[in-house]
């Protein structure tokens, strides 16, 4: 006779063991890892004009820009970055050096050094096309689920600690993002979620958008990607407590 | 137009069913053009527009008459009125519905009395802002309307662009998009089962649910190197896995898979509590689904047969062998029971498609006649529901483009659907349509 | 004090009301500043009475040829006090409420006051019954003063006498009992058990519980307050001592009752756990600030005859303590009701002078910021009548839950069953009450929309609230000292001295907690704020420190739409409409649709209905009204059938008459 009881032993315990170990292939696929640079010779002005979201610098790639389109691969160029791409601040989104290794653990920031064990996050859809936002609940699915790690959804911002940020901000939704940030009680930070939020993405310089969240609100950590995979939001949330995984040499 | 298309008799009861009929699909902007389905025959209707003051349906009306921004369609929620009714503003950041869009619900406490919907939140301005790219740079921001059915939506633009240019496709390319359309439906189609099990508090179920999902997204990310198939289906994209030993893996994969599906959807409609809590839930009648428009598993769930694998024939579903048996309740169970044969015979498709893949040699497809001079018509069944994209094209670039999608046609259904309705049933009934805002406001 | 003065000071008492009467002819506040002096003679009196002793006024010989005189014995005391104390509310309130040109209103609120003085301290059963059919012809005078339409009020107040005489009809069948039985008008006279004491029980009950709102009667004290909207304090008399006057009369003639059997406590169990069940069910729905109090006093009505019952079962029984401690949870019970009650009719009263109207729907905030000491005294009463701590509805919620849930104790398996059921429907009460409270409280007082705009507060009448609501914490707070207080009392009803149930335990001081049993439950009322102040302390010290971070106001959160600009919010009728559809068959709900017609939306027709409206439905109304169809049914066929109006007939009549006499005269000789 079939029953919940049976199918829960056939499946057995399948939660990933990130971030205590390395995140594995299948969790993040080929344009999950960030674009970095393969050769040292700067990109030729047709590469640079090749990137539709203008994330090619001449010395590296704006990851808050890249929206994983792989036009740039045969400029030299491969999804070879860490996994852990969170930063702390907009500036350390670009990277200056082919391969940028920057080994170091972001330090808890001050306000929620407090929050490692326990850390209640709101999601706002600020304007996006939905995948961020799935991505962002499927923290919640028994393959990653967060609430191991202390990382609670909540349905209110008045129980929340940190403003979950994805979708580029649209003018229609700037009023109740702005709400929504006043209603979170302080200490609390602010986590981007993807290209869209950081600097527009795709659609940046479109006339009735926000250019980027830096502009409406303080951001504490920024998350790139498009969509980021689970475990990198999942990255971006522990990094807010302290309790990053080190971002890795690859 | 052989065949004349029967109007829904101008002000029909509700209830009375009426006789099998058609509906407005499309209509663009300027008027130009129009696409009839004609549910009795089967068969899609494209032209100019005869006067077809009888068949328009709300959802179309609404779709044109909203801009960008705070819209308001004129719900039937406004002229209720009674002692102690007031109107209830739901969202824009309510936690029931995971996207940003707002319902005023008119309530004297626990009923729904009327439901009008705001949307317009999360409006990108995509479509006006794709006029004037090539066709490659446009395809990045429509893959990005919705990011759950970017390949229904990527596929559709790329038919009608390359229907307004006569552009030849090769059969492969087809394939592949075929192969995505199917795998993305199998998700949405698992995810709206792990949401709904999720509101009747069945975690056990909701929990395997997302799991298959999960996995279902991996296998994807896997294949084309994005899970959400963002650049699948352009030139320049991430490289996929589809030579031959690809190809085995993927149909080996797909075994335990769809296996594992079959275990749970036996197991949640030996479920008392979760069939009741679905049965008779926001119930959408058949003349309501044909006088408003709804389309897909909606559609479907009130007993017209549509589908557009079925009635737009085009490479290469016009060769494979589609089973979809409809409901005819019009309830949440209904639409939870279509979803459900959708899914088997989704993953029937994929061992068909894999099965008779196109060699390097087999040439390309000529593209579908265009509707106009350099207009082109793209139509694909997203997991939703029929999707419809209009678009001109010169030299290259996108010189117009219109587009309707599944949950724009949906949208006014489910509102005039939950009528009646408890609070508690809301999320079943929001779930259980799978309406995606962001396609909504695009 | 001797005995002589006291005797004076309790003939003056109750003169001074009756004075108060003639002089508000003269001037309206005239009159209330005389009930405000009798008032608080009385209270004097009354607290000199519970410390010493009972004390009597000289007798005179009485319209049927018996003894009377003013006495006031202990319980009398009691109830005078509770009385006295809530009068002393309203007649300061209306001295400011009441802005009418006639004088009508002052007059028969004093002579309302009076009788009901009057019947509390009679000495027979005779100055009693007159007392108590003045005190009705007098409220009714009351409920008329009413303003609105005159049809209306009409009705209402002649529901209101119906019932009043209906009650007094069954009082003098409760006296004629007592006077065949015992011989004596007096109270003093007990009667022993018997077919004759049952008559007397069943006859006052069901007189008295007319008066009280006991169901199936519960009508005549929702229906002259609600419907007829009388002045607040009016209904704040009606509801609080009106009330009481049926306590006491129901304590006064069951105490003359010697030897009750055991199915009269389960008899009044029961009903009085229906009432509370049926009161409190229908404050929660209700959305008139004066209806839902009017509900409020049926339910807690009910819980003062649960508690008489236990103690009449107890009694019966043989359960000495389980008697005494139910006593005086009913004692207490009466005490905390009526003033809290009182708070809340003045409130009420307070926010219809400031916002216009009597619909919780639409006061829309306009009460909030014009007066603290209402917002605290509606807050107070409210919380008192919704059993939250400290106040004096906690703890009588709490006696008469812990006299409940020693139904264990009883000998017989029926009644601890009976016992049971009291216990879970009282329990369910206090839940909904609690809801309709809140609501209270919430949608009158304590909200404001965005943007609404404040109405004038009148500083009088909020004084006056504020007032009441401290009186109801003290009360709360000094229980234990209040219940060794009413011990006489007790002891009065019971027959032999009693000690209330206080004591001491785990380093609590003696004499600073009530024991509902030994071993069985233990409350400290004055400890609760106690601990509530240490343990703040500590926060305040906090806060004091500096350490705290600086304050942000932020908005309401509405799911990120614009508080009270985008879309209503919850109205009252809404926060009740859960319990409207969970118990609808209790409350008769139903839909009505109105107004059906056509709507083009989106250029598509469809059928809509325009009106919508959800209604509840006093079942009970129906049983009166077969009850009335029924009477005038018979009336009718007997009219035709005793009086065609053929002579032939009546002629028949007068020999018949004439030749029974003459039999009987015949037999008797």
């Amino acid at each position: 006779m079939p029953s919940w009881i049976g199918q829960a032993l056939r499946t057995g315990i399948r939660t990933t063991p990130y971030p205590e170990r390395p995140a594995s292939e299948e969790e993040v696929p080929a344009t999950g890892r960030p674009p970095v640079r393969t050769t040292p010779d700067p990109p030729s002005a047709d590469v640079i004009s090749s990137c539709p979201s203008g994330a090619i610098v001449s010395s590296g790639v704006d990851q808050g820009k890249c929206i994983r389109c792989a036009r740039c691969l045969p400029g030299g160029f491969a999804f070879r970055g860490p996994v852990e791409a969170a930063t702390g601040s907009r500036s350390e989104l670009l990277q200056d050096a082919p391969l940028a290794a920057v080994g170091r653990v972001l330090d808890a920031l001050p306000p929620l050094g407090g929050f490692a064990r326990s850390l209640h996050v709101f999601l706002v859809d600020a304007g996006s096309c939905n995948s961020c936002n799935l991505e962002v609940m499927a923290l919640s699915n028994p393959l990653y689920d967060s609430q191991r790690l202390g990382v609670f959804f909540t349905n209110s911002p008045r129980h929340a600690d940190a403003l979950l940020v994805v979708g580029v901000p649209t003018d229609e939704m700037v009023p109740s993002l702005r709400r929504a940030y006043e209603a979170l009680p302080d200490p609390k930070v602010v986590i981007a979620v993807g290209a869209c939020p950081i600097s527009g993405g795709v659609f940046a310089g479109t006339p009735g958008l926000a250019t980027s969240l830096d502009d409406l609100l303080p951001v504490d950590i920024y998350v790139p990607g498009c969509p980021p995979t689970p475990v990198q939001i999942l990255d971006g949330i522990l990094r807010s407590v302290g309790r990053g995984r080190p971002r890795e040499v690859p | 137009m052989t065949t004349p298309i029967r109007a829904l008799p101008r002000g029909a009861e509700e209830g009375v069913d009426a006789a099998p009929l058609g509906a407005l699909a499309y209509a663009s902007e300027d008027g130009s053009l129009a696409v009839y389905n004609d549910y009795e025959v089967g068969r899609s209707v494209i032209g100019p527009p005869p006067d077809f003051a009888g068949l328009r349906t709300v959802a179309e009306t609404w779709r044109r008459s909203s801009k960008a921004g705070v819209s308001r369609p004129g719900g039937p929620a406004d002229p209720i009125d009674g002692y102690g009714v007031f109107t209830f503003p739901y969202g824009p950041i309510s936690m029931g519905v995971p996207e940003s869009g707002k319902f005023e619900v008119r309530t004297y406490g626990e009923r729904i009395l009327g439901l009008s919907p705001v949307a317009g939140f999360k409006s990108r301005r995509i479509l006006s802002s794709v006029v004037g790219s090539t066709i490659p740079d446009a395809a990045l921001r429509i893959e990005r309307l919705a990011g759950n059915f970017s390949a229904a939506h990527t596929a559709a633009f790329l038919a009608a662009a390359e229907s307004a240019e006569g552009r030849p496709v090769a059969r492969e390319e087809l394939w592949i998009r075929a192969l995505g359309q199917e795998l993305q439906r199998i998700y949405n189609h698992v995810h709206v089962l792990a949401r709904i099990a999720e509101a009747a508090a069945q975690n056990v179920g909701a929990a395997q649910s997302h799991a298959l999902a999960e996995d279902l997204l991996r296998l994807q990310g896997s294949v084309f190197g994005h899970r959400w198939l963002f650049g699948a289906f352009l030139p320049g994209g991430p490289r996929r896995a589809t030579d031959r030993e690809a190809r085995e893996k993927l149909a080996a994969r797909l075994v335990p898979l769809a296996r594992t599906f079959s275990d749970l959807w036996e197991l949640f409609l030996g479920s008392r509590t979760f069939v009741d809590r679905i049965q008779s839930t926001c119930v959408v009648p058949r003349t309501v689904a044909l006088q408003w428009g709804a389309v897909g598993p909606t559609l479907r769930a009130c007993g017209v047969d549509w589908d557009d694998r079925l009635r737009v024939p085009t490479v290469p579903y016009n060769d494979l062998f589609l089973d979809l048996p409809n409901e005819s309740d019009g309830d949440a169970l209904a639409r939870l029971l279509v979803r459900a044969h959708e899914v088997r015979a989704s993953f029937l498709l994929l061992e068909q498609l894999l099965d008779r893949w196109p060699s390097g040699t087999d040439g390309d497809e000529p593209p579908a006649a265009n509707v106009g001079p350099e207009r082109g018509l793209g139509r694909v069944e997203s997991p939703s529901g029929d999707l419809v994209y209009d678009v001109y094209v010169k030299d290259g670039r996108v010189a117009g483009i219109g587009m309707r999608s599944a949950s724009q046609a949906n949208f006014p259904v489910f509102a005039r659907g939950l009528r009646d309705g408890v609070f508690t049933d809301f999320h079943f009934a929001w779930e259980s349509f799978g309406i995606v805002f962001a396609e909504v406001d695009a | 004090m001797s005995n002589d003065v006291l005797a004076v000071l309790l003939v003056v008492a109750v003169a001074t009301f009756f004075l108060g009467a003639a002089l508000s002819i003269i001037r309206r506040s005239l009159g209330y500043l005389a009930a405000l002096v009798g008032s608080v003679l009385l209270l004097f009196t009354a607290v000199v009475v519970l410390l010493g002793g009972p004390v009597s006024s000289p007798t005179w010989t009485g319209p049927l040829g018996e003894p009377e005189s003013l006495s006031m014995d202990s319980l009398s005391a009691f109830f005078a006090l509770a009385a006295s104390i809530v009068w002393i509310a309203t007649s300061v309130y209306s001295i400011f409420y009441d802005d009418r040109r006639s004088p009508m209103l002052a007059i028969s609120y004093c002579l309302t006051v009076g009788s009901i003085a009057l019947l509390v301290n009679a000495s027979s059963e005779v100055l009693f019954l007159i007392g108590w059919e003045t005190m009705t012809l007098a409220s009714y005078g009351m409920i008329l003063q009413a303003r609105g339409a005159a049809e209306r009020v009409s009705s209402a107040a002649f529901v209101f006498l119906a019932f009043g005489e209906a009650s007094t009809l069954f009082v003098i069948l409760a006296v004629a009992g007592l006077r065949v039985g015992t011989g004596s008008f007096l109270f003093g006279a007990h009667l022993g058990p018997g077919s004759l004491a049952t008559i007397v029980f069943v006859a006052a009950l069901i007189g008295f519980g007319l008066k009280m709102g006991i169901a199936p009667f519960h009508m005549s004290e929702w229906l002259p307050i609600a419907h007829s909207s009388a002045p607040s304090n009016a209904s704040a008399v009606l509801s609080s001592t009106l009330t009481l006057a049926g306590a006491y009369g129901l304590f006064r003639m069951v105490s003359l009752l010697n030897s009750p059997p055991l199915w009269w406590g389960a008899v009044m169990l029961g009903i009085g756990a229906i009432s509370a069940l049926l009161g409190a069910l229908f404050a929660a729905v209700s959305e008139h600030t004066k209806g839902l109090p009017a509900y409020s006093t049926i339910e807690n009505n009910g819980l003062i005859l649960v508690a008489l019952g236990v103690a009449l079962l107890s009694r019966s029984d043989g359960l000495e303590e389980l008697f005494v401690f139910a006593l005086f949870a009913a004692l207490y019970q009466a005490l905390a009701h009526a003033v809290a009650k009182t708070g809340l009719f003045l409130s009420a009263g307070y926010v219809e002078h400031t916002s216009h109207t009597f619909d919780l729907n639409a006061v829309d905030g306009r009460v909030k910021g014009t007066s603290r000491a209402q917002l605290l005294g509606t807050v107070a009463a409210t919380l008192s009548l919704a059993a939250g701590p400290p106040l004096a509805g906690f703890v009588s919620e709490w006696m008469v839950l812990e006299a409940l849930f020693q139904s264990y104790r009883f000998s017989q398996s029926w009644v601890q069953f009976v016992g049971l059921l009291a216990g879970a429907a009282v329990a369910l009460a206090a839940g909904l009450i609690l809801v309709a409270m809140v609501k209270f409280v919430g949608f009158s007082v304590l909200w404001r929309p965005r943007g609404g705009p404040p109405g004038n507060g009148a500083p009088g009448l909020g004084t006056v609230v504020g007032g009441v609501g401290a009186t109801v914490v003290a009360i709360g707070v000094l229980a234990p000292w209040i219940l060794q207080f009413l011990a006489p009392t007790a002891s009065a009803f019971a027959g032999y001295s009693v000690a209330a149930p206080v004591g001491g335990l785990l380093s609590v001081p003696q004499g600073w907690s009530i024991l509902s049993g030994s071993p069985f439950g233990i409350l400290s009322p004055p400890m609760i704020p106690l601990a509530l102040a240490i343990g703040s302390l500590v926060g305040l010290g906090y806060y004091a420190l500096g350490r705290h971070r600086p304050r942000r106001r932020a908005a309401q959160w509405m799911a990120g739409s614009a508080p009270g600009l985008d879309g209503e919010t919850y109205t009252s009728f809404g926060y009740s409409t859960g319990i409207r559809i969970m118990m609808g068959s209790v409350l008769g709900t139903r839909e009505v649709r109105s107004d059906v017609g056509s709507v083009s939306v989106a250029g598509v027709d469809s059928v809509e209905p325009y009106s919508v409206d959800l209604e509840v439905f006093d079942s009970f109304k129906l049983f009166y009204a077969a009850l009335v169809r029924l009477g005038n049914g018979i009336s009718d066929v007997l009219k035709v059938w005793i009086m065609p109006g053929r002579l032939g007939r009546y002629l028949a009549y007068v020999l018949v008459v004439v030749l029974a006499v003459v039999i009987y005269i015949a037999a008797a000789y």
